[in-house]
């Protein structure tokens, strides 16, 4: 019994440093390598001990100035979505939980269905749209696109969430003479925001991340850090892996610690958003 | 409902619609005219029935592109649901550091495609990257992708599991927890042994959410894009091409926006098909729940 145990535990241990390796090294060599010195990246065999430097940083710094303003770019975009998705997905999300009929129950599903359409779908019609209106390569178009590819998500969330607060409470706020915007505002939003964080977590991670409708609908004026960096990988003539790891590293040290501190909203979203609908 | 309490309640619901319909709904709608219609660049569209389809459909390309996106997600998906069940279980039977080890394995959902392409170009590079000299070193084969179409899709399968890993453990290890323990206790006096526990308590009951996360995945991972257009960009020779790629050439290289339509429309239907199955399975969740 005891040497089952303890095989039991070996097993678990193998698997759990398995585990490890899969999720963290792909991450860990990009962070590592961005302090490598630039003739170490590529050293056969690789090396991992070696005086940190910050040499691609400040090349990155001097040489890519418009990655910077990817940044910037991501930054302005992802708030602005995060914002309208979870806006109009709360107050969508609010109704749906206090009020049913044949009519709401069938938009709701009518906004999961939609949900699965793929994004490159509407690519094509859109791309001369946005052109024939002069929007094309702005902050606005990218944040209406990403905050439309959640809201749906957003409202069931968010209806599943509300569905918790108990009704006494709007009810006992109507009696004092509050209307639908004021029981929304005074006592639904302040119990429902584990269910409002769930939803900018997905909002927040997919806008900073995000790279087709980027790669589409931006140019110049609007393009975001992702774009910029997948630009850095097709000059192919001469990838310089410094410059790449250190911008991938900031791009992706922000989003990633944002992940790690929101994880019980992230698994909160996640378990609902599926099961839920 | 009467009508007044409706007009109520529309501003509150109108904002989330009117994005949808305009932004998603209207143009889908757009592009199946658009695929019915012979249309480039400065040229007036004129009526072709389903001609576009036909040519798409006889498309070698096309039938690659198809044919590589379907291997793609049938074995993509079922390896990752297949680690994904493993990690839940291994999970449920309890470790230490529980939140660590999540946090850990929820981190790839915080990479972006771009991000996990330059790493694994890198750690998977032909001639220096990490991976690749450990496989060497252990005397293992390696991974010629940007020559061997086989060994690109297969780091493009590995690339896509990394990144959507977490969602299918999630799922799984949700649904794993909210089986409850009494279930467990029961089999163990019936003398059950840890499989028979597995194959006749802990799989029933994950059922729903296997099936979830299967039509889930199936429908992401079919509209896969920026993996495959940043790794191999389509290539060698289009020979790793998927259906999306294939869409992105037709539109925006070619300016063939009634082949684009009617491949775009292709994918819609095989999306809305695969939802059906989501759907009918919440149902039989929900009416299964009110008994």
């Amino acid at each position: 019994m005891r040497i089952d145990r303890l095989f039991i535990g070996l097993g678990k241990a193998v698997a759990v440093c398995m585990l490890l390796l899969w999720s963290l090294v792909p991450i860990a060599f990009v962070v590592i390598s961005s302090f490598k010195p630039g003739r170490e990246i590529f050293a056969v065999p690789p090396r991992h001990i070696f005086t940190p430097t910050l040499e691609h940083y400040a090349a990155l710094w001097s040489r890519w100035g418009v990655f910077f303003d990817g940044l910037l770019n991501s930054a302005i975009i992802t708030v602005g979505a995060t914002v309208l998705a979870v806006v109009a997905s709360t107050c969508a999300g609010y109704i749906y939980s206090r009020n049913s009929s044949r009519f709401l129950n069938g938009s709701v599903l009518f906004l999961i269905v939609v949900r699965l359409i793929p994004p490159i779908v509407i690519t094509l019609p859109l791309f001369p749209i946005v052109n024939f209106l002069g929007i094309n390569d702005t902050h606005g178009v990218l944040m209406v696109l990403y905050a439309t590819f959640f809201v749906s998500l957003g409202t069931v969330l968010m209806r599943t969430f509300i569905d918790q607060i108990p009704r006494e409470l709007d009810e006992a706020a109507q009696i004092d003479g509050a209307g639908r915007l004021t029981i929304l505002r005074r006592v639904i939003v302040p119990l429902a925001s584990p269910g409002i964080l769930a939803v900018a977590v997905f909002v927040v991670v997919f806008a900073w991340n995000e790279f087709l409708f980027a790669f589409i609908f931006t140019g110049t004026n609007a393009k975001t850090a992702p774009l910029v960096i997948s630009e850095m990988i097709g000059s192919i003539d001469g990838v310089d892996w410094g410059i790449l790891f250190a911008a991938s590293t900031v791009q992706l040290a922000p989003v990633l610690l944002f992940v790690v501190f929101m994880n019980r909203f992230l698994v909160a979203g996640l378990t609902a958003g599926a099961t839920k609908g | 409902m009467r009508t007044r309490k409706l007009t109520e309640l529309l501003p509150f619901v109108a904002p989330v619609h009117v994005l949808i319909l305009s932004v998603i709904v209207l143009p889908a709608l757009y592009v199946a005219w658009l695929s019915l219609m012979e249309s480039s660049f400065g040229q007036a569209p004129s009526f072709v029935g389903f001609d576009n389809f036909i040519r798409v459909l006889s498309d070698p390309s096309f039938r690659s592109a198809l044919w590589n996106t379907v291997v793609l997600v049938v074995v993509a998906v079922h390896v990752e649901l297949l680690l994904g069940l493993l990690l839940a279980l291994l999970f449920a039977s309890g470790l230490p550091f529980r939140r660590v080890l999540l946090v850990c394995t929820l981190a790839p959902y915080a990479v972006s495609e771009v991000i996990a392409v330059v790493s694994w170009r890198y750690l998977f590079d032909p001639q220096a990257g990490p991976v690749t000299q450990l496989l060497l070193s252990l005397g293992l084969p390696v991974l010629d992708w940007s020559f061997e179409p086989v060994h690109a899709m297969i780091l493009i399968a590995m690339l896509t599991i990394w990144l959507h890993l977490p969602f299918t453990f999630i799922i799984l290890y949700a649904a794993r927890l909210a089986i409850p323990g009494d279930l467990y206790e029961a089999a163990r006096i019936d003398g059950a042994r840890p499989w028979q526990a597995f194959r006749r308590v802990t799989l029933p009951m994950l059922g729903p959410a296997i099936v979830v996360a299967l039509l889930f995945r199936y429908i992401f991972a079919f509209r896969i894009f920026s993996e495959v257009w940043l790794l191999t960009g389509g290539g060698p020779a289009r020979t790793t091409e998927v259906v999306a790629v294939y869409l992105y050439r037709e539109a925006f290289t070619y300016n063939a926006f009634g082949t684009a339509a009617a491949t775009a429309w292709i994918m819609v239907l095989a999306s809305l098909l695969l939802a059906l199955g989501y759907v009918l399975v919440l149902r039989k969740q929900v009416t299964g729940n009110a008994h």
